[in-house]
């Protein structure tokens, strides 16, 4: 079954493996027999690298093949008769005479000049007979073309295993030599899982990069353990003695490893049973304990023990964690096996604190794990300090972007706070609940609940839940709460504000929220450092500053992931996304969108940016499956009635509408998010849709635009694309020169959009400039991408011998062409480089590079 | 996979240039095979004796054809999303096997 899996798994990194059996191969027919022990752990595809291999060399080699069996008494010389019945002859009877006359019938079949590959499978499972016959074998192979390959797996050698005696005298033989298969890494694990919806790291530490682990997790694909993996694990397992199993069990139930002296006060007097674990490769020795060697095995062992043995077994991990010989308890152990042991005091004593320890180190994720846990026990609990643990659950779940629990938590809570009637709490927790329910797009019952806070807020006297909940429910808000938080004293609500005054007011300088973002760093406030974070960027991208966007995008990246903060890593995921599309490396706008799109998360802004950019990236290049990408933005992005999030959506749609000439379109996808631009006054959702109204010939009557786009809707597409040079987009630099009624601009902007393989929008420019009677080439030939002016393999032989000083006459004669046709050529590249000399014509050529030699 | 039909037009000037081009192509297929299946192309006679390719290959997305066609110094001027197949008689036989 191991081979089979191995096999699904391919044979990655098996290339070193493969080769050396290689060498081994042709040595043995070169010159003398070679005996190779191909080791590795169990399912590590042994037997799938060792096929692979046979499968190729068949064509030159005959192969035999034979397995040892797992039986607790195997049969004698099992993978001798297997080779018997298949090779039959002299072999049949010698497996009824022994040793000697076995390896005499195998050295018969060895033909001179062609190769033979005997194969013995698991001969860790050898009877004694098959070891004696592989002994006698390597010493004779001196004088057959004889390739012997026995696996076995080195994990499952205890020091007194039979094969370890083959395996020191086979040391000392030159013609024999051991191989060991690897396990795989992360990389590779990472490949196997391609596109399924897991995390590779994560499956990597679990089956310990065990390609038979690996493919059958894969292949269940629903998250538990795999019912083959279980087979494989228990078979294992019962091999040992009783002592052994329970040593096992013990272990099994102390992740992720287990002290001795832990081991000692849980097992017993079990303890004796250790060696054999450790012997038969299930268990691993660690720094101060064992560990299992897979931590998948680990979870099989664990479901497998019996329930009333199980609470046993947690009851004394719990007694002995909680007197550990060190001093100081570990209380994350001791709440898990509180809770395992059913023990609902000790669950509340433990827990708490393993979450609060959890917060202190950014571990919000395991936080989040220890609250429900306590609430699980939570009948013991008053009703206040259930509410309390639930406000928390909440917040750390909205760290990871578990937005679903984060809801119910708080909404759970608020009704607790309600019934106790704490006005103040339950004000608080609507101001959080209007934060949270904004991440999936509930936008209306997020301002309803911002209302609700405020209203009863203010009906008590004025403190920083207050302050809050004004900044929440409107950031014009934001100085009377500024106010308040300065009378209070308050410093974090004052660097909270501060954040959102400095949001709203970026236009006049970035640096007010870096200082802010830099505050929450150090203060270790790191929701805050989040908001400021995105905040910067995505004001930052607005005001087309990339250099600053993409800087905060990078150092936010490594802060979130050190910290587990999920929430915030998406969105610079996305914006990194949309940085590289504006900037015009397609390629790594695709990718970085593709990464968002993997992850499937309750946040849908995140998901809203990956599926606009990679939309955009197909639509701008003609490719196919644009359309579907941007249908799901919409179906995101249009529910919420927010421009923050429907802006990029609606532009990308009505780019896509324009590029296929659809005018009409185009109006109606922009009229009504422009007119809700213009009452919210987003000057930068404003320009684009204007603009794009306007270069579908729709009325565009815009006030309040900025930047290029107030140049481009002032018809000034010369100062539009000039500004879009200047900040590094290309393709729009290209689109508004496309503005153009002129040659030049026209030309300029078809070699850019053609160098970006912009199909669509260059086949617009291509027809504008045909309107103004210029000859373009139908569809650019490929080979003339690698010049930025579109000159044709031809032209560009013509310009070299231009720029030799030739003349029409010459250049006919070199390139076979007439003068006429020469003539042709030439005012081509003359209209194509803008200029109207051949001097000129020389001198942009060699502006642009296009001079060297092809 | 999704198949595709991809059309480089006018991309090389000669047979030899072609046919290093294939080289590369199957070259770099055969790094991707999750990605990238390649399945056969129709070469076509174009202007001035140049060479153009119709391709079909089967693809996990049109990135995966553009990366591919980059690393392997391939033109790309359209990607067709292939919505269905009708066979009708066996491809004739290649010129040059």
């Amino acid at each position: 079954m191991a081979a089979v899996a191995a096999e699904a798994a391919g044979l990655l990194e098996r290339d070193s493996v493969l080769g050396e059996l290689s060498d081994a191969l042709a040595e043995a027919v070169a010159r003398r027999g070679r005996f190779v022990l191909v080791a590795g752990e169990a399912g590590v595809g042994k037997s799938a690298a060792v096929r692979a291999f046979c499968a190729k060399a068949r064509g030159s080699a005959d192969v035999l093949w034979g397995g040892c069996d797992a039986l607790f008494t195997p049969r004698p010389l099992g993978p001798f008769l297997d080779i018997a019945e298949e090779a039959g002859g002299e072999l049949a009877t010698a497996v009824n005479e022994g040793a000697p006359a076995v390896v005499a019938a195998l050295l018969g079949l060895a033909r001179p000049g062609s190769a033979t590959i005997v194969v013995v499978e698991d001969v860790h499972w050898a009877d004694e007979a098959t070891l004696d016959v592989l002994r006698l074998l390597a010493r004779k192979l001196e004088q057959a073309p004889l390739l012997v390959l026995a696996t076995y797996r080195d994990d499952e050698l205890d020091r007194v295993h039979p094969l370890r005696v083959l395996l020191g005298e086979l040391a000392t033989l030159p013609q024999a030599e051991r191989l060991t298969v690897p396990s795989l890494s992360p990389e590779a694990v990472a490949e196997l899982a391609g596109s399924a919806e897991v995390d590779a790291g994560e499956l990597h530490r679990l089956t310990g990069g065990n390609p038979f682990f690996v493919t059958e997790v894969l292949a269940s694909g629903n998250g538990t353990i795999p019912p083959t993996v279980t087979d494989a694990v228990l078979a294992r397992a019962a091999r040992l003695s009783g002592e052994s199993r329970a040593v096992l069990d013990a272990v099994a139930i102390v992740p992720p490893e287990a002290d001795l002296w832990l081991l000692e006060a849980i097992a017993g007097e079990s303890m004796e049973g250790l060696d054999a674990c450790l012997g038969s490769g299930m268990l691993r020795p660690e720094r101060a304990g064992v560990a299992f060697r897979h931590e998948l095995a680990r979870l099989a062992l664990e479901a497998s023990v019996a329930p009333q043995r199980k609470l046993e077994l947690h009851r004394a991990a719990l007694g002995a964690l909680g007197r550990p010989p060190g001093g100081a308890v570990d209380v994350a152990r001791l709440a898990h096996h509180a809770e395992a042991a059913g023990d609902a005091d000790a669950v509340l004593r433990y827990a708490p604190a393993a979450a609060e320890r959890a917060e202190a180190v950014g571990a919000h994720r395991e936080a989040a794990a220890h609250y429900a846990r306590v609430l699980r026990f939570g009948e013991r609990l008053s009703p206040a300090e259930r509410a309390e643990f639930l406000e928390r659950r909440s917040r750390a779940c909205y760290i990871t972007d578990d937005i679903d629990e984060a809801i119910d938590a708080v909404e759970d809570a608020l009704e607790l706070r309600r019934e106790l009637g704490q006005r103040l709490e339950e004000g608080e927790s609507l101001t959080w609940l209007s934060t949270i329910l904004w991440c999936p797009g509930r936008t209306a019952d997020s301002v309803r609940a911002a209302r609700q806070a405020v209203a009863l807020l203010e009906t008590l006297p004025p403190g920083r839940e207050l302050a809050n909940a004004y900044v929440h429910q409107d950031w014009a808000l934001a100085e009377r709460a500024l106010e308040l938080a300065e009378e209070l004293s308050d410093s974090e609500l004052i660097l909270r504000i501060r954040t959102i005054i400095a949001t709203r007011d970026f236009a006049n300088g970035s640096e007010k929220l870096e200082e802010c973002l830099e505050l929450a760093q150090a203060a270790g406030i790191t929701d805050l450092a989040g908001d400021a974070s995105t905040h910067l960027v995505s004001r930052a991208l607005e005001l087309h500053r990339y250099d600053l966007a993409a800087r905060y995008v990078d150092s936010g990246l490594t802060y979130f992931s050190d910290r587990g903060l999920e929430l915030y890593r998406f969105y610079l995921l996305g914006y990194r996304a949309l940085i590289e599309l504006d900037q015009g490396r397609w390629d790594n706008a695709a990718e970085a969108a593709a990464a968002v799109l993997r992850i499937r998360r309750a946040s849908i802004m995140p998901r809203i940016t990956g599926l606009v950019v990679l939309g955009l990236v197909r639509a701008r290049r003609g490719d196919p499956g644009h359309r579907e990408l941007l249908d799901e933005a919409w179906s995101l992005a249009e529910p919420t009635d927010e421009l923050f999030r429907m802006g990029k959506t609606v532009a990308a749609r009505a780019e896509v509408a324009w590029l296929a000439g659809d005018r009409e379109a185009v109006a109606g996808i922009t009229e009504y998010p422009l007119r809700l631009a213009q009452e919210r006054e987003d000057r930068s959702v404003l320009g684009e849709l204007g603009v794009w109204r306007r270069r579908a010939g729709n009325g565009a009557e815009v006030s309040g635009a900025a930047g290029p786009y107030a140049a481009e809707l002032a018809g000034d597409w010369r100062e539009a694309a000039r500004q879009w040079t200047q900040v590094g987009c290309p393709y729009e630099a290209a689109l508004a020169l496309a503005q153009a009624d002129e040659e030049k601009p026209l030309w300029q902007a078809l070699t850019e959009l053609q160098r970006l393989e912009a199909r669509p929008a260059a086949a617009i420019v291509a027809r504008k400039l045909r309107e103004l009677g210029v000859r373009v080439p139908r569809g650019a030939r490929a080979s003339t991408r690698a010049n930025a002016a579109a000159l044709t393999p031809r032209e560009l032989d013509v310009l070299r011998l231009l720029a030799d000083g030739a003349g029409n006459a010459t250049i006919a004669e070199r390139l076979f062409l007439s003068s006429r046709t020469v003539e042709h050529h030439v005012s081509s590249i003359l209209s194509k480089l803008g200029v109207r000399s051949r001097g000129a014509a020389v001198a942009e050529a060699g502006r642009l590079g296009l001079l060297q030699d092809p | 996979m999704q198949t595709y039909a991809i059309l480089r037009r006018g991309a090389w000037r000669t047979p030899d240039e072609l046919q290093a081009a294939t080289a590369r192509s199957i070259e770099l297929g055969d790094k991707m095979p999750d990605d990238i299946r390649w399945i056969r192309s129709y070469v076509l006679a174009e202007r001035d004796g140049e060479l153009g390719t119709v391709c079909i290959y089967q693809a996990s997305s049109p990135e995966a054809i553009r990366l591919h066609a980059y690393h392997a110094g391939l033109p790309v001027d359209e990607i067709i999303a292939v919505a269905d197949t009708v066979l009708v008689r066996p491809d004739p036989e290649p010129v040059t096997a």
